[in-house]
C-alpha cells in the first residue's frame, strides 16, 4: 500500500492490522487508551461552547489516538516529551494527570500551570511533558533534552511529536541536521495529518516524501499507517529500543486524520479543503474500529468488557469535569514573580562577593582588526 | 593594585571558574573551541574541559539556542556565545517564543537558567550587519535578565551570576570594551543583577550611561570638572531587572538628567530611563532631560561616517551643558 495522501482515500478499507506477535494486556492497553483519548476528547468537545468554559484555543485530536496510544505504553517516566499545539494525545500518553488538564484549560487554580497556559500551551513537568503552539520551537526544544541526555549519560529519550506542518520551518532542518550529525537520543514523531490549518502539504510542499528527505541528514525514518495501533506500537518500540541503546536519532511518520476543525468543534468545511471521500476514507479507517474488530476477531473483546471499560472512563472524565468546575479560578496577580525567580540557590552556594575598585576611565576603545 | 584583567579576560576567567565550580556547565557556539575562541573569551576550554562540554556548534542559531534550552530543562546550566548580535536574531524565536516566557507559562514549576553572550560589534566597517545594538528589544520582553556590563570587573561577576541563578539571561558585551582592564578580582564572585554603580559621584548632573559609553561618560565627567561641573555617572550594569531607585535617588539629588545609551534613538532604553525619572520627579527636574544616542538609523561601514555616527565625549559633554543652559 502506497503511503501517500495522493493516493491513500483511494485505497479503501485497511487490512493490515494485526495483532500478532503482540501481548495480550499490550492489545488491550492500546485500546482502552485510545477510547479513553478519543471519549476524553469528545466529551471535550461536547462541552466546549455550550458553558463557555473553556475559553481557550482547543485543537482536538479525535481520529488521531493510535500514537498517543503506542507512545503511552513505551514512554518512561524519565523520558522527556515536546509536543505541538494539539497536545492532549501526547499528554496524554506521557501519563500527566487528566485531571490537571482539564483544569487547565477550564483556567483554574489547580490546572497543570494554574490557569496560564491553557490547552495549546500545557505543560507538567513532574511529568516531563511540554508543549507550545509554534510547532518547529518544540522540536529544536527536545533537541536539547536529547543533548543533556547524552551529556549526563544517562539512558533517557526525548520525543518530540508534531505534525507535517512543523516541517515546513526551517527550524525543523535544523534539527535534523544537527540530531543527525551527532546521533542524539531523540525520537521524532510526526502525525501527518495532511493539513496545516487548512493548507494542503501537497500545496505546501513538493511531495509528501519527509522521511526520504530527512535520512540523508542521517536520520533513521520510517513512514507508517497511523491508524493501525499495532503497527504504531511495533515501530515506536523499536525505535525506542535502538535509541535507548544508542543508536539514535530516528524519526517516524504516521498518516493519519483529524476529523474536527483545525481548532474547536465548529465545522471548517466552508474553507472546502477537503474532500468527503477523503473524509470517509478515513472515518472508515478509524483507529480504534480497525483495532475493535480484531480484537473480538481474537475473542479478547466482547460487549460486555467493552462496556466495562466504557463505564469506567465515563466515571473518569465525569471525575475530572467535577474537579475543574469545583476548582477554585487564580487569584494571583504578582505579575513579576510570574516571570522572575528570585531564589538564586546555587549561585548563593558558590559565589561570594567582592570589593569592587576604581575602574580607570582612560583607556582607549579595543582596536578592531578587519575581523 | 589589585589585579587587572580586561574585559575578554574576565569573561573567559568567568567561564572557566563557573566550569571548574560544575560539571553542569557547558559552553556552545560557533567556533568556541577553536584558539581564536571568540575574541579570546574561549581560547583553552577545550583543552581543560574537553570536547563535550565546550562544542561548536553548526550555524543554526535558532537550534542552539533552543538546544541550550532543552539541556537546561535536564539540570544543566548551558552557556551560549554568538560572535556578534546580529546573528543571534536568528533565535528570535526560541528566545520570544519560548524561553522568556518558560516560567511563566510552567506556573514557576520548570526553569531554564540558560546565559546568551553576544557582542555588538563596533567599528573598522563592521557596517549594520555586525554592529545593531539591540539590548532594549530584549528587556521589552518579560522573563528575561538583560545584562550590560561595561568594566571587566563587572562582566566576569555578571556572567558568573548569570550561569548560577535561575532566571534566564542576556549577556550584552561591547567589542570595543574588550581591551579595558580593571581590577578583576580572582575568586568566583557574583555581581547581581538590579544594582546600578555609581561610577563618579557628583552633584550637578546625572548621567546615567549604558555599556560601553560608560568610560566616555567617565572621561566626559572627567573635562567637566575642569570647568567645574560636577556630573555624576551612574551605570545601570543591568536593564532587566533595572535599578530604578538608584537611578531615581540621583536624578533627585542632582535635578538634571542626561541619559547615554549606545544604540537607537527611538523606543529604547534611554527612553524608558527617561519616563522612570519623569514619572517619578518629573517637576521636581530643573531642566529637560537630554539622551545621547545613536540616530535612528542603521550602522554606515565607511571610516569617514563612523566617527559621525557613534557617540563620542564631545556628544556627552554638550548634552551635559544643555541640562545646565
Amino acid at each position: 500500500m502506497e503511503l501517500s495522501h495522493k493516493t491513500l482515500s483511494k485505497s479503501g478499507p485497511y487490512r493490515e492490522l494485526s495483532l500478532d506477535n503482540l501481548p495480550a494486556d499490550v492489545a488491550l492497553s492500546l485500546y482502552r487508551q485510545m477510547l479513553r483519548l478519543r471519549r476524553t476528547e469528545e466529551a471535550l468537545l461536547a462541552e466546549y461552547h455550550p458553558a463557555e468554559e473553556m475559553r481557550c484555543p482547543i485543537h482536538f485530536c479525535i481520529g488521531q489516538e493510535a500514537i498517543p496510544a503506542a507512545l503511552s505504553q513505551l514512554v518512561k517516566p524519565e523520558d522527556y516529551m515536546f509536543s505541538h499545539h494539539r497536545s492532549h494525545g501526547y499528554y496524554f500518553s506521557k501519563g500527566a494527570p487528566l485531571r490537571e488538564l482539564f483544569a487547565e484549560i477550564y483556567g483554574r487554580e489547580t490546572g497543570a500551570n494554574a490557569g496560564k497556559a491553557g490547552s495549546q500551551d500545557i505543560s507538567h513537568s513532574e511529568s516531563h511533558f511540554y508543549s507550545g503552539a509554534i510547532l518547529a520551537g518544540a522540536v529544536s526544544i527536545a533537541v536539547g533534552a536529547a543533548f543533556g541526555f547524552r551529556y549526563r549519560k544517562t539512558n533517557q529519550i526525548a520525543i518530540s511529536g508534531f505534525g507535517e506542518g512543523a516541517t515546513d520551518e526551517g527550524a525543523f532542518w535544523e534539527a535534523m541536521n544537527y540530531t543527525g550529525k551527532q546521533k542524539l537520543p531523540i525520537l521524532f514523531v510526526i502525525e501527518n495529518n495532511r493539513y496545516a490549518t487548512f493548507s494542503d502539504q501537497l500545496k505546501r510542499q513538493d511531495t509528501d516524501n519527509i522521511v526520504e528527505r530527512v535520512r540523508p541528514f542521517g536520520v533513521r525514518a520510517t513512514k507508517i499507517f497511523g491508524n493501525d495501533a499495532a503497527l504504531a506500537y511495533r515501530t515506536l518500540q523499536a525505535e525506542i529500543a535502538r535509541l535507548r541503546a544508542g543508536d539514535g536519532p530516528a524519526l517516524v511518520e504516521a498518516y493519519t486524520y483529524r476529523w474536527n476543525s483545525h481548532v474547536g468543534p465548529e465545522d471548517d468545511g466552508a474553507n472546502n479543503y477537503r474532500t468527503a471521500e477523503e473524509m470517509k476514507y478515513w472515518k472508515e479507517n478509524c483507529p480504534i474500529v480497525l483495532f475493535d474488530e480484531k480484537l473480538r476477531a481474537a475473542r479478547m473483546l466482547d460487549d460486555k468488557a467493552k462496556a466495562a471499560i466504557e463505564a469506567e472512563i465515563s466515571a473518569e472524565i465525569a471525575g475530572n469535569f467535577k474537579f475543574a468546575k469545583e476548582s477554585p479560578f487564580p487569584k494571583d496577580t504578582d505579575w513579576r514573580r510570574m516571570n522572575y525567580e528570585d531564589a538564586s540557590p546555587v549561585a548563593d552556594r558558590l559565589l561570594g562577593t567582592a570589593a569592587r575598585g576604581q575602574f580607570d576611565q582612560d583607556q582607549a576603545e579595543a582596536k578592531l582588526g578587519p575581523y | 593594585m589589585a589585579r587587572q584583567l580586561s574585559y575578554a579576560k574576565a569573561i573567559l576567567e568567568a567561564t572557566d571558574q563557573a566550569m571548574a565550580l560544575s560539571t553542569d556547565v557547558f559552553v556552545l557556539g560557533q567556533l568556541v573551541d577553536t584558539k581564536s575562541g571568540i575574541f579570546g573569551t574561549t581560547t583553552g576550554l577545550v583543552d581543560k574541559y574537553g570536547p563535550e562540554r565546550v562544542m561548536d556548534f553548526p550555524v543554526s542559531e535558532n537550534l542552539m539556542t533552543a538546544t541550550a534550552m532543552g539541556a537546561a530543562l535536564t539540570g544543566l546550566r548551558p552557556v551560549i556565545a554568538h560572535q556578534r548580535l546580529d546573528f543571534m536574531i536568528y533565535s528570535l524565536d526560541a528566545i520570544a517564543n519560548w524561553l522568556a516566557l518558560w516560567r511563566f507559562k510552567s506556573n514557576g514549576k520548570s526553569a531554564m537558567p540558560v546565559t546568551i553572550r553576544t557582542i555588538v560589534g563596533k567599528g573598522w566597517g563592521q557596517g549594520p550587519q555586525h554592529s545593531k545594538s539591540l539590548h532594549s528589544w530584549f528587556a521589552h520582553l518579560p522573563g528575561l535578565r538583560v545584562a550590560v556590563p561595561a568594566t571587566a570587573y563587572d562582566a566576569k561577576g555578571l556572567l558568573l551570576e548569570s550561569i548560577f541563578s535561575e532566571t534566564p539571561a542576556i549577556f550584552v558585551e561591547g567589542r570595543g570594551l574588550y581591551s579595558m582592564t580593571d581590577d578583576v578580582p580572582e575568586e568566583p564572585y557574583r555581581v547581581k543583577f538590579g544594582h546600578a554603580a555609581i561610577r563618579r559621584p557628583g552633584k550637578d548632573v546625572t548621567l546615567i550611561a549604558i555599556g560601553n559609553l560608560v568610560p566616555i561618560a567617565l572621561r566626559a565627567a572627567a573635562t567637566l570638572e575642569k570647568e567645574g561641573i560636577d556630573v555624576e555617572v551612574v551605570d545601570p550594569r543591568t536593564l532587566t531587572p533595572l535599578d530604578r531607585k538608584t537611578l531615581c535617588d540621583s536624578a533627585f539629588k542632582t535635578r538634571r538628567l542626561v541619559v547615554a545609551d549606545p544604540a537607537w534613538h527611538s523606543f529604547g532604553a534611554s527612553a524608558e530611563i527617561i519616563a522612570t525619572v519623569v514619572e517619578n520627579l518629573g517637576d521636581k527636574l530643573k531642566s529637560k532631560p537630554v539622551r545621547v544616542t545613536l540616530p535612528d538609523s542603521h550602522t554606515p561601514m565607511s571610516m569617514a561616517l563612523e566617527p559621525e555616527f557613534y557617540v563620542d565625549e564631545p556628544d556627552v559633554i554638550a548634552a551635559v551643558r544643555q541640562t545646565l543652559a
